[in-house]
Formats: C-alpha cells, sequence, structure tokens
C-alpha cells in the first residue's frame, strides 16, 4: 500500500502525460507541419486512452465523455462529419471494456492482443461509418494504416496508459 | 479484471449495466445518428464557425513553427552564402535564356491565336485571375478520411464555394466550405476528388482520382461504345511518361488548362499524377473566382432565327454546309460525256473553282411524271 502510495504521483503524471499524447494526436495532424505529422504515420493515440481507461476501468462517465470530445475535435479538424471519430473511440472505449472483462491474468502479451482486437474492431467501426458520412468513395486504408502503426507501437506507451502489471492494478483498487 | 468483473454485478446478483457502458452506448447512437444527419450534405453552419475558431487557433500554434523555421533558414543559410550566390547567379543567366524563348513562344502563339480567332484564354479559361485572393494555409487536414485544407480568408474576403485554389506550382483543390474568415480547400488527393484531365500533348482525357495518402490515380480506360459505363478516357496508350496534365474543363467546376501535374506510370501499369502543387510544403494559397462558362443554350439570342425560314438549326447548317442529296431529273439529261471528267476534277480540287452556291432541294417528282434514270 505504501508503495502504491509513493508511486501514485508518478502514476498520475505518467497519465497525464497520456492525455496529453492523446490530445496531441488529434491536433498535430491538422497543423501545417509536414507529412510526418499527418495521419498516417502519426497514430491514434485517442485509441490507446480509449483502451487504457476501459481497462483501468476509470470512473463511469468521465472517461467516454472525454472520448466523445476529443473525437469531435478530431472532426472539426478534420473537416469530417460530426460524430464519425466520435463513434470510432467511444466504440474503441467499448471494446475495451469487453475486453478487459475477458481477460483474467492480464499480462502485456494479453493486453497487447486485446489492443489489437479493439483497433480491428475500430476499422470496422470506422469503415462502416466513414461510408454512411462520407460516401462509398472513401477508403479505410489510411486509417487502418495509422491504426496498425498504433497497434505496433502500443507495448512502449502502455505506461502512460495502463498499470505495469495485472497484480498491481488489482492491488491498486484494494 | 477480478475487481472488474464483479463491478458489473451487484448484491442479489443482478447485473446492471455500468454507467460508463450504458454512456459510451448512448454516445455512440447518438454520434451515429449525426453522421446520419449529415450525410450527403456540404459542410455548413456548425462545421463553417468551428473552422473559423479552428483557423484562429491554428494561426497562433503554427506561428512560432514558421518563425522559427524562418530562423533557422536564416541562420544555416548563412554558412554557404557565397555558393548559393553564384548557384543562383547561374541559374539566373540560365533562366534568362528561357525567359527570351518563353516570350519569342508566347508572341507567336499570340500571333496564331489571332489568326484563329481564339478566345483569350490566360489561366484557364473562365478563371478570374485578376481577382484571385491570397490566403495562408492554416489548418492541414492531414486525417485518414479526408484531405482538406483550411485558409484564412473566407466569406469576408469575398471566397465562395466553387473558387479554385492553386499555388506558385499548380492546381491544389477547390472551396467546399466557406466561413466568415476562413475557408477549406478539397485537395485534389481526397478520396472524394473527381476531377476532369488531360494531357497537355496527347490530349488525352481522364478522370483523376484522389487517393488520399498516395499520388491520385489516372483512370484510363480504352473509351468502348458498347460500354457506356466506362466512364472515361479516348486513346490511353497516347499518354506519355512525364507528360504535363492539366486539367479538361469537363464538367465544368474547374477551368481548363490549369497545370495539375506529371503522369506517371506505376508498376502495375496504371498511370498516376505527381501533382505539382506538392512539390513543396503548401503554404500559400491563391483562391480564384471561377465562372463556368455558359452553355450556347443559355446565352443563345431568342430573336435569332435560323437562315431559309427554317424552325431546325441543325437542318439549316445541314443545307448550307452539305451538298443537296441526288434527286431524280424530271428529264432526262442531254448526252454530255465532259460532264464526269469536269465534276472529279472539281472534286479534287476545290479551291480552285468558285464555292458552290446552296441550292434549294428540288421538289420530288410527281406520280405523273415518272422519273427517268440519269443514262
Amino acid at each position: 500500500m505504501n508503495v502504491f502510495r509513493m508511486r501514485a504521483p508518478g502514476r498520475g503524471a505518467l497519465r497525464a502525460w497520456g492525455f496529453a499524447l492523446a490530445v496531441a494526436s488529434v491536433i498535430l495532424p491538422a497543423l501545417p507541419l509536414g507529412p510526418l505529422f499527418a495521419q498516417p504515420p502519426m497514430p491514434l493515440a485517442v485509441l490507446w486512452a480509449a483502451y487504457g481507461w476501459a481497462a483501468e476501468d476509470e470512473s463511469g462517465w468521465r472517461a467516454p465523455l472525454m472520448l466523445a470530445v476529443l473525437g469531435l475535435l478530431h472532426d472539426q479538424l478534420a473537416g469530417g462529419p460530426y460524430g464519425l471519430f466520435a463513434a470510432i473511440y467511444v466504440s474503441a472505449y467499448l471494446v475495451g471494456r469487453i475486453a478487459a472483462n475477458i481477460m483474467s491474468a492480464p499480462n502485456l502479451v494479453s493486453l497487447w492482443g486485446g489492443f489489437i482486437v479493439t483497433t480491428l474492431i475500430s476499422i470496422g467501426v470506422a469503415y462502416v461509418l466513414a461510408r454512411l458520412g462520407l460516401g462509398r468513395n472513401i477508403s479505410v486504408l489510411p486509417y487502418a494504416e495509422a491504426a496498425i502503426i498504433t497497434a505496433i507501437i502500443f507495448p512502449i506507451v502502455r505506461p502512460l496508459y495502463m498499470s505495469a502489471s495485472a497484480s498491481l492494478r488489482a492491488g491498486a483498487r484494494r | 479484471m477480478a475487481r472488474r468483473r464483479s463491478s458489473t454485478r451487484r448484491a442479489g446478483g443482478g447485473r446492471r449495466v455500468p454507467a460508463g457502458v450504458a454512456l459510451g452506448v448512448v454516445l455512440i447512437i447518438g454520434a451515429v445518428a449525426l453522421i446520419g444527419t449529415q450525410a450527403g450534405r456540404p459542410p455548413q453552419g456548425v462545421v463553417q464557425t468551428g473552422d473559423d475558431g479552428a483557423a484562429a487557433a491554428g494561426r497562433v500554434a503554427t506561428g512560432p513553427a514558421r518563425a522559427g523555421q524562418g530562423f533557422f533558414d536564416r541562420l544555416f543559410g548563412g554558412w554557404n552564402a557565397a555558393s548559393r550566390i553564384e548557384e543562383l547567379e547561374a541559374e539566373n543567366r540560365e533562366l534568362q535564356a528561357w525567359r527570351d524563348l518563353a516570350e519569342r513562344l508566347a508572341e507567336r502563339n499570340r500571333r496564331y491565336e489571332a489568326l484563329l480567332r481564339m478566345p483569350q484564354d490566360t489561366f484557364g479559361e473562365g478563371a478570374d485571375v485578376e481577382n484571385s485572393i491570397a490566403a495562408q494555409l492554416v489548418l492541414d487536414s492531414g486525417g485518414p478520411f479526408m484531405r482538406t485544407l483550411v485558409a484564412n480568408a473566407g466569406a469576408l474576403h469575398g471566397v465562395k464555394v466553387g473558387y479554385i485554389a492553386v499555388n506558385e506550382n499548380g492546381l491544389v483543390g477547390r472551396v467546399v466550405s466557406v466561413g466568415q474568415h476562413s475557408s477549406r480547400v478539397l485537395m485534389l488527393d481526397d478520396y472524394n476528388s473527381r476531377i476532369p484531365v488531360m494531357g497537355e500533348a496527347s490530349r488525352v482525357r481522364a478522370v483523376l482520382a484522389g487517393q488520399a495518402t498516395r499520388r491520385p490515380e489516372l483512370s484510363l480506360y480504352p473509351y468502348q461504345l458498347q460500354a457506356p459505363r466506362m466512364d472515361f478516357i479516348v486513346g490511353a496508350q497516347a499518354l506519355r511518361e512525364g507528360e504535363r496534365v492539366i486539367t479538361s474543363g469537363d464538367g465544368g467546376l474547374y477551368p481548363r488548362g490549369l497545370q495539375v501535374g506529371v503522369a506517371r506510370r506505376d508498376g502495375d501499369g496504371s498511370w498516376s499524377v505527381a501533382l505539382a502543387a506538392a512539390q513543396q510544403p503548401i503554404d500559400f494559397v491563391r483562391i480564384i473566382p471561377f465562372v463556368p462558362i455558359d452553355p450556347p443554350e443559355a446565352t443563345a439570342d431568342p430573336n435569332a432565327t435560323p437562315p431559309l425560314g427554317s424552325t431546325s438549326s441543325v437542318a439549316a447548317i445541314g443545307r448550307e454546309t452539305m451538298t443537296p442529296p441526288p434527286t431524280a431529273p424530271t428529264a432526262a439529261p442531254a448526252p454530255r460525256p465532259q460532264q464526269p471528267r469536269r465534276q472529279a476534277v472539281q472534286t479534287e480540287a476545290p479551291a480552285q473553282t468558285a464555292p458552290a452556291q446552296p441550292q434549294p432541294q428540288q421538289e420530288a417528282p410527281s406520280p405523273a411524271e415518272p422519273a427517268t434514270p440519269p443514262q
């Protein structure tokens, strides 16, 4: 318990960085900073946040509401229809909740696998909703590329969104 | 995880949906409904207002980056100033030679156009380059679904939907949404961008289809009369690698003659275009008013009547330009052995003879006077 108390500020700082990264992944592609900051190759960091907040069992309403707000901001900056990214991010949150419930003893590999599944489902959601909102010409390929990059990088950034291990996360709640 | 699983269960074995999940489901349903209401409509209202705000924020956010870029350019530019000056002087000499050549060709082109009485075509037909509006790019969607950019000129500056955006290298896109202080330009590589283009030298027509992250693709299918659903193209084999691609003006959304890029053949045999506007990062754009050329029917003089009192202009044109159809003479002509030879000479060298006067059609012979075939 003492260990957890000592680590708590560090965890909060990490989460703040994770949140900042999520916001940056929404804003930076919108700035005319060159192809390096376009999406892809920029990862969809909000998916990390959605999955992490779902797995950490965040308080009831803040996580989905924040994801919806980030999604609407992304929609505004991307010029797309309102609700597209909001639905993608919130659906990733819901899938993350389901994945977290399924996993009995999560470790890095299973968390990564759960995130890959979440990413794949978000690609499917993006495919359906993008065609609904932007027409049949739209291809989901660029989104899929960005999502795959996001999934590949996940183990590196996982500490920003999730606790170190299952036992620690379980212990933290007790 | 055990706690997480138990959090979904409450005392008494009843299963309640957590608040986050319930809120998430509600948000998704709302978002899908929101998408459905906007489907097929151009951005308007809130989106345009949001663009204005985002453009202002983007201008502030990119200010330090632009200033920093300029600073580093000046700083590192000083290291090789002398060699850079020599390089620029050599380039300048070469450019002067090109300018002389261009002026000579332009003068010759003007004379040819005057000779042919061609309408003036300075910057794409219908483009009002005199009233163009310069704007700076402040936001770039950069997202996976759409390729748009936001420029800091809007309705207050005179921008309207449908105006053309170009930069110093070529066509960038078309204005699809206008706010008070900003406008959103749909770029050529957006998935929804389909513009008619043609090869400048080969005149091969194609449709340029945006591919978002890749170079726009040229839809080059052989034109087949029996397959009208084939949308595009005449003479795809005539297109050359590296040929300049310009707008063809078909459809009336873009003026004819704007530079789009250079044709590139991909490994699988398909054609794409290396966009001219993408040679360097797009910073400033020029937004050009474009008024499509009216179809002739819209500007026709209602009082003008076709010649010869005909109600059909097509029929009148036919009477003026076509020889009258052969009709059976009412009487057998006298034998004139030299006539066929003279007619053949007229056909071979029409310029040496006087132009034939349009002749009214002869009346058909009456049944009482049977036609006699010529001998």
